[in-house]
């Protein structure tokens, strides 16, 4: 039973959540703050491009991995803040994507964009490139 | 009426603009946001409690915000079971990074409470707001509408923290026997209007963090209009200077909202100025299942003496302005985005005291 379960989750246990841009991107290095600030809805440029966050909600367990990661919120404290941050300014929240597909086309076709994605999914795109591992197993 | 239709016009002309950009959102540099603060009340007093404005039995809170590069459009529509309004509505230009200098109408930075809540209810824990803070048409005591410029600013301060800057100048609401008028963008505005200079400087411990402490400034050359609220105030305009101390401070599972404002009102033909104080502290401590108690105090020193504050009594035998309360409650945040709250609160004023029971369902849509 015990050999069945952990044969069931190999998977897992090498999972890695990837910070990635466009393979055409210029950017080489994002920093841990500029990353939370960034996903936060605060403006982060890079050679004066601003930078754009896209918010990779494919998976419920990774968001849950990088809020509490990256951007040191839990799922309900981020959505308030994004509210927050709406009813102060009128700023948008980073754009969700819920199909990992239609993410990886949006970060490949805009080099401004950066989003975080499993190495599973990323690793045989050529359009993406690997900023850093945010987190893993 | 025509500011009605105008206002709605403006409201789904942008509703328009907003649906449009989101359609090309992803490939074009643009973002666009909508969302809507609802909220429904319940209320019930005895002795002198009044239902204001700010408790009608519905509100809805409608913000529209459109970023193209860096500029900005934004907007807030307030509507009530009684009225409805265009709150704010500001152009802004980010020309650095988190420094934009914003025209149009905007909430004066130096309220340290209505910069962080507007007037949407379900990001406010507490039903009621304190009564230094109403909005003039709840009888507030003090200018809360600039329409003028605004510069927002936030810059990296030590290891991790921040400083907030927002100062703006522009056009005060003018002073009648109904209260404060503020300038309206949708429709006419009679009379003549003073000068408002209002700032915040403060401090953030964490740059992206929701504490902060900092200091209130403002100016506001105010002119009164009407025979009844010159024969009451016996002054064609009065010059308040407000300055004020905050802190909101957050931790796991607690919040401390404090702030303090020390007011001087200079009137016409009075050798001396007017003064008083008034203040609040609100407390919040989150409990496991999502609930949330919540307590809060106001008072001030000298306002019951004060000619200027009097003339915001209608000596109705209610409480327009309440010199001290305390109040109570909870909150349960029983779904994503959806809160039911209650509230008790004691309320005293010049010569009367009430007791006053909130219930609220609150919600943030989409």
């Amino acid at each position: 039973m015990v050999l069945a379960l952990s044969a069931a989750t190999p998977a897992f246990a090498e999972d890695q959540l990837l910070l990635i841009v466009s393979a055409k991107s210029s950017i080489e290095h994002l920093d841990s703050p500029q990353i939370r600030k960034l996903f936060l809805g605060l403006t982060v440029t890079h050679s004066g491009n601003r930078l754009r966050p896209l918010l990779n909600e494919a998976d419920a367990r990774m968001k849950e991995i990088f809020l509490q990661n990256v951007v040191s919120m839990s799922d309900d404290t981020y959505d308030r803040y994004g509210l927050r941050l709406s009813l102060q300014q009128g700023r948008a929240p980073p754009t969700a994507f819920k199909n990992v597909a239609v993410l990886m086309d949006a970060v490949a076709s805009d080099i401004s964009a950066v989003s975080f994605a499993w190495k599973r999914d990323v690793e045989r795109d050529s359009r993406i490139r690997v900023l850093r591992v945010l987190w893993h197993d | 009426m025509p500011g009605s239709s105008r206002c709605a016009g403006f409201l789904v002309a942008l509703l328009a603009i907003v649906g449009a950009r989101s359609a090309h959102a992803q490939h074009e540099h643009t973002s666009s946001e909508f969302e809507v603060f609802l909220a429904s009340e319940a209320f019930s007093g005895s002795g002198s409690a009044r239902r204001n404005d700010d408790d009608s039995w519905f509100n809805a809170d409608v913000v529209i915000g459109l970023s193209h590069e860096q500029f900005r459009v934004f907007g807030e529509y307030f509507i009530t079971a009684k009225e409805h309004d265009l709150e704010r509505f500001q152009l802004g230009f980010e020309f650095v990074p988190e420094t934009t200098v914003w025209l149009g109408r905007f909430h004066q930075p130096a309220s340290a409470w209505n910069t962080e809540h507007h007037h949407g209810r379900y990001l406010q824990t507490a039903i009621s707001r304190p009564t230094i803070e109403d909005w003039e048409d709840q009888d507030g005591i003090i200018p809360q509408h600039i329409t003028g410029a605004l510069l927002e600013s936030r810059r990296p301060f030590g290891n991790d923290g921040g400083i907030q800057f927002s100062g703006g100048v522009g056009a005060s609401p003018s002073l009648s026997i109904d209260g404060y008028e503020p300038i309206t963008l949708v429709d006419n505005n009679p009379g003549k209007y003073g000068l408002s200079f209002t700032a915040r400087l403060a401090y953030l411990p964490e740059y992206t963090g929701t504490t902060s402490m900092g200091l209130l400034l403002s100016h506001d050359q105010v002119f009164v209009r009407g025979p009844a609220a010159l024969a009451a105030l016996q002054s064609h305009h009065a010059t308040l200077d407000i300055h004020g101390a905050y802190i909101d401070w957050s931790d796991a599972h607690w919040r401390a909202i404090c702030t303090l404002y020390y007011v001087d009102a200079a009137l016409d033909g009075r050798s001396r100025n007017e003064s008083f104080i008034a203040g609040y502290a609100q407390v919040e401590r989150q409990f496991p299942h999502r609930m949330t108690a919540f307590g809060r105090l106001e008072n001030s020193a000298r306002m019951q003496l004060s000619r200027y504050i009097a003339l915001f009594d209608d000596h109705s035998g209610d409480i327009d302005v309440a010199l001290r309360r305390e109040v109570a409650g909870l909150r349960w945040d029983y779904a994503r985005r959806q809160a039911l709250s209650a509230e008790y609160a004691h309320a005293t004023s010049f010569s009367n005291r009430a007791d006053e029971w909130r219930l609220q369902w609150s919600a943030a849509i989409p």
